[in-house]
Parts: structure tokens; sequence; C-alpha cells
């Protein structure tokens, strides 16, 4: 309507001058733009192109001085060749193992502490939360050294092993994910309406049942992202599973080395393990990323 | 029910103690009670090691007092004079390293910054498939840091890698550059932490963007502001509170950052690309020093710590309520 009585206003009237010369530079400013943007996913996806499409390269085409883009020729023989090097498939699952268990662990006891962060006013709640973010400061190395005297004390002193088992990293990484779940799940439990959890407590919910009932099923997006990163970190860690998870449950992140050998890399076989690895996780990702990016944005700065 | 059990706790204890027992309310209570589990495990984990981890600072530690490490000599701060004496071995590769840190550090977060902004820019305005971009940009912080470190390696490879074969095709280099022997390590650490982490910095900033109120802007044209004027006078200043934030979460994590020089460089690498953390790593595992090691591990704590202070203060503190998020 107004556009309309607009365009009629303006009539035969010949403002088009610098209309179209604004115009014009809007134009070019916007392929401008386009085509920056176009850059950055260059440089983000390009690795990630050379992983995958090095996994369909043969030894000779990754040994070559003039490496392609895409494979002169598609071999699929290294999906194939990398399991029986070494057992690439035991790390995984010791992989699947720890991160899963860690997620379910560090799931469970955030959601208590972010309930109790999101919901209620207690004495000390600034210094603890403080204390929360203040965790991630700490430098992994400070904490390895006495952990590591730690399992090794327990182990002779108590009996039981903890260096290279499963319970041991699992007790390790939960702890570390632990904070960086409180945080997050913190800023989803603070968007569900507190009247929610109020009414389920009147239905004759208890406080804990208010939070397993209502709240963390109407927060569910929220614990998918959140157990997501927590996955992530404890599928990623490198620092003390070289340390204490060798042997029996070494974890993929670490095994995944082993193409590197004195003498020479498999690469491809590499590329194949590492692409095995990835593309679950972005489908994950693809699948989850409104409550993840929402989660990676919130809670940052306000409380 | 309450009642009961305060009395019957004061009943316990004789009349001349002075107990003053905090009138808690149940729900406080509850409270504590859900945080107690993850408390207790940080305790275990995180806040118990760093005392242990002062005092082994304080002691000479090494790989004969492994199993009985309340044994060891306690040398005082002996351990902080050596890392800090660059006439000692350690000393000396302490100084270098820190300085290597320094430019990975500053190098890295001026990296991860504006390439972020550049990209929360680009990403803040309309156009057709918005939702993928942003999606594909998050890909190198999704993807497993491992795997894709790994594949950089490949990548900088001398003779077969693929960046000194695009750096040669467009006849900026002539033959082949070392990228992860020698001086050139610390820029290929830094090249791969800054691609690791661009699209975090890019994601909070453009947040930022999105809750800046529009009438700012149409307020900024009515004066006459052209786009840079916009950018100058109303972005960057509604920008600054997430900018502080990253600024200083990416200096701390920069810092105590372990995956990518480590998978990147290998467990000895040459003296450029030697951080901090890698080098404690070698240093309390390759030559069995654990009070030295940490000795150093405190130092960056405390940097780490300061750091974390000034975020605190500033941040949370209160300066900037209200800010761009």
């Amino acid at each position: 309507m107004l556009s309309a009585l607009r365009r009629e206003d303006e009539g035969g009237r010949i403002p088009e001058t610098w209309r179209l010369s604004t115009d014009g530079r809007e134009l070019l400013f916007d392929a401008f733009a386009r085509f920056a943007l176009g850059l950055v996913l260059l440089f983000a996806l390009f690795p990630i192109w050379m992983m995958v499409m090095n996994s369909f390269k043969s030894r000779s085409q990754v040994m070559t001085e003039n490496p392609t883009l895409i494979p002169t020729e598609f071999h699929v023989s290294n999906y194939f060749e990398m399991w029986q090097r070494f057992p690439l498939l035991d790390y995984f699952l010791n992989s699947l193992i720890i991160a899963s268990v860690t997620t379910v662990v560090t799931i469970l006891i955030a959601s208590l502490a972010a309930y109790a962060f999101s919901r209620y006013d207690f004495p000390g709640k600034g210094k603890l939360e403080l204390s929360i973010l203040g965790t991630q400061m700490i430098p992994g190395v400070l904490i390895l050294l006495p952990m590591y005297l730690l399992f090794i004390n327990i182990q002779m002193q108590i009996g039981i092993p903890m260096k290279d088992t499963y319970h041991g990293l699992i007790f390790l990484y939960s702890t570390f994910t632990i904070p960086f779940a409180i945080w997050m799940l913190r800023g989803y439990f603070d968007t569900i309406p507190k009247a929610l959890g109020e009414a389920a407590r009147i239905d004759g919910c208890t406080r804990l049942g208010a939070l397993f009932r209502v709240v963390m099923p109407l927060a569910a997006p929220g614990i998918a992202a959140t157990s997501m990163f927590v996955f992530l970190l404890a599928f990623n860690e490198v620092l003390f599973a070289s340390v204490l998870g060798s042997d029996t449950v070494t974890p993929f992140a670490i095994g995944i080395q082993e193409f590197q050998t004195q003498t020479q890399t498999y690469w491809g076989q590499m590329m194949a393990a590492s692409t095995v690895a990835t593309i679950p996780l972005l489908f994950l990702f693809v699948l989850f990323q409104k409550p993840i990016v929402s989660g990676l944005t919130s809670g940052s700065v306000k409380h | 029910m309450l009642e009961r059990a305060k009395s019957g706790f004061t009943r316990a204890i004789p009349n001349w103690v002075q107990v003053r027992i905090p009138r808690l309310g149940d729900d406080t209570r509850f409270a504590y009670k859900l945080l107690l589990p993850a408390f207790l495990m940080m305790g275990i984990i995180h806040f118990l090691p760093i005392i242990w981890g002062f005092y082994i600072s304080f002691v000479q530690l090494d790989a004969s007092y492994v199993s009985n490490w309340w044994n060891a000599p306690i040398v005082g701060f002996e351990n902080y004079a050596k890392i800090f004496n660059p006439n000692t071995i350690v000393g000396a590769e302490f100084w270098t390293s820190l300085r290597q840190t320094l430019i990975f550090t500053v190098g890295s977060v001026i990296g991860i910054y504006t390439l972020g902004l550049g990209t929360a820019l680009l990403l803040n305005r309309d156009f057709r498939g918005k939702l993928a971009a942003r999606t594909l940009v998050l890909v190198p912080w999704i993807a497993p840091a491992v795997v894709t470190v790994l594949t950089w390696q490949m990548m900088f490879r001398t003779d077969t890698g693929m960046i000194n074969h695009i750096l040669r095709s467009v006849g900026l280099i002539d033959g082949s550059f070392f990228w992860l022997i020698g001086p050139r390590s610390i820029f290929a650490i830094t090249a791969v932490w800054t691609w690791q982490n661009f699209p975090w910095a890019a994601i909070m900033l453009y947040a930022g963007l999105q809750s800046i109120p529009e009438h700012l802007y149409e307020a900024a044209e009515t004066d006459g502001a052209g786009r840079w004027g916009k950018f100058r006078y109303i972005t960057m200043p509604q920008l600054k509170p997430v900018s502080v934030v990253i600024v200083l979460l990416m200096v701390v994590w920069t810092l105590i950052n372990f995956t990518v020089p480590y998978v990147l460089l290998g467990a000895s690498p040459s003296d450029s690309g030697k951080v901090l953390m890698l080098f404690i790593y070698n240093y309390a595992f390759s030559n069995w020093s654990f009070g030295l090691g940490a000795a150093m591990s405190t130092v960056l704590f405390i940097v780490a710590m300061i750091l974390a202070y000034i975020y605190y203060t500033r941040v949370i503190g209160g300066e900037f309520e209200g800010g761009a998020i």
C-alpha cells in the first residue's frame, strides 16, 4: 500500500540517477561479500575435503609432488585395509565406550548441579559458579602430574587398578566435562519457565521428579547438544590418554597415530579412519545444530 | 522435622560450645545436595590436584619417588629458581618456550578474532543459504580435533604436501618449505589453531550482531552515517562485551592447548614450536622431573588465573552487564 503510493507519487520524476548508483554500489558490495564468504567457507572446509579425498587415494597418489584435489582414480581399499594394521576397531570401541559412559555420567551429575544453579538461590552461589568457570582455566599438565601419582599410588596402596582402565579414564573425563556441561545445561534450563516445575510440584511431584519428569524432557534438545559436546571432548582428549590410557584401553585419538610408523605414514588409511570418525559427528551436528548454536552463544556473558 | 533434627544436634554438644547453625531453608539444602556430586568429583580431580601440584613444585620429585612421592626431598623455591634462571638448561628452554607461547597466543588470538569478526559480519546479511553457510562455517570446530590436525599435518608435508604444492603453483615459493620442522613450526600450529577456533568466535560475534537493536542503525543512518560509520560507531561498541569474552577465553585456551602442537608437531618439536604445554609435558614425562614440570605448570596456571580474574571482574562482575549477548 505504502510502496504503491510512493511509486505513484514519484510518477515520472527522476530520482533514479542516485537510486541506480546506490543500487549499483549495493550490488557490488553484495557480490564482494558473497565472494568473501565463499573464501571463508573454502578455508574452513578445505582440510575436510582433503581428508575425505585422500582417503580414496592410493599410496602413489598420496605420495606425489603434484597432489590432486580429487583422486585421479578412486580407491576404496583404504577402508578395508586400515583395520588390519593394528586393532583400530578396538580403539574405536574403546573411545566409544569411554566417551559414551562419560557422557551419561556427566549429563546426570551436571544436570543436577545446573538445575540447582538455574532454580535456586543459596549462599555462596556466585563463588561456586566462579569456581566452575575457573576449572576451565587450569592447564591440563598441572592436573596430570598429581593424577599420575594418584593413579599409581591407588594401584599400589589400595590395589585398585586406575591407570590404563576404562573407569580411570571415565572418571577423569567426566570431571573435566562436568563444569562445561553445567554451564551449558544451565543456559537451557533457564529458558524453561519456572512455573512448569512448580505446577508439577503442586501435582505431587517431588523436587527431583520435577527435574527429571518436567524440566529435563523439555530441555531435551539442549541436553542432546550438550551430550554431543561432552562426547566430542572425551573423544578428542589426547593429553591424559597419552599418559594414563594405553594398552587395552587405548582410545582412537591416540591409536590413530599408529598409522605413523618410524619408516612411513599410511596417509590413505589414516584419512579413511579419520573420515569414519568425522562423518557421524558432523551428521549429529547438523541434526542438533539449532540447540548447539544457541547453547554456544547463551550463558557465556549473561546468566 | 528440621527443628527436631537441629535440637538433637545441639543437645549433643556441650553448652559452653557456642555453635551457630546456619538456618538453611529446605530449598537451600536441596540445592546443595544437587551440587554435591559435581563438586565432590571436581574436588578430587580439580581442586585437590592443584594443591598437590603446587606442593610437587616445591619438591625434587623424579622417577624414583613416583610410588612414594611423600618422601621426595623438599627443596623450597629451587625449582622456580631453576626455571626462571636463563643460565640453567631448563631455564634457557623455559624462556624460549615462554616466548614461543606468547607468539603463538598473540598470533592465534588476533587471527581468530579478526577472521571470526569478518565471518560474523558476512553471515549477518540476508542471502539464500544462510543457515547452510552458518552450519558449514562451524565444521572445523565440530570435527574431531585429532583427525583434522592430522589432516593438516598431511597438507603441511614438505615435498608431497598440498600447501607447498599450492604455493609452488601460484609462484609464491620455489622448491619446498619445511612447515613442521624448524622455525616455521610456530606458524603451522598458529594456522591450525586459528582454523579450528575462528568458527567459535564467528558464532559468538554473529549472536552479538543479531542482538544489536535495529533502531541504532536507523538513527545512525538519519545522522548520515555510511557503512563504515555504522560499523565504527554502532557495531564495534555494541560488540565490545562479547569481544572481551572471546579474546580473554581464547587467550587462556590457547595458553593451555595441548592437542594441536602435540598432534601436529609430535612430542619433541623444534624450539620454534615448543610451546609451554608441550615443553612441560616433555620435561615431566621424558625426563621424569615432576618437580620442575609442576613448577612450570604452576606458573602457567597463575598466568591463566590472572587472565581469568580479569575476565571475571570485567565481564561477569558487571561492567558489561546486559551486554551484547
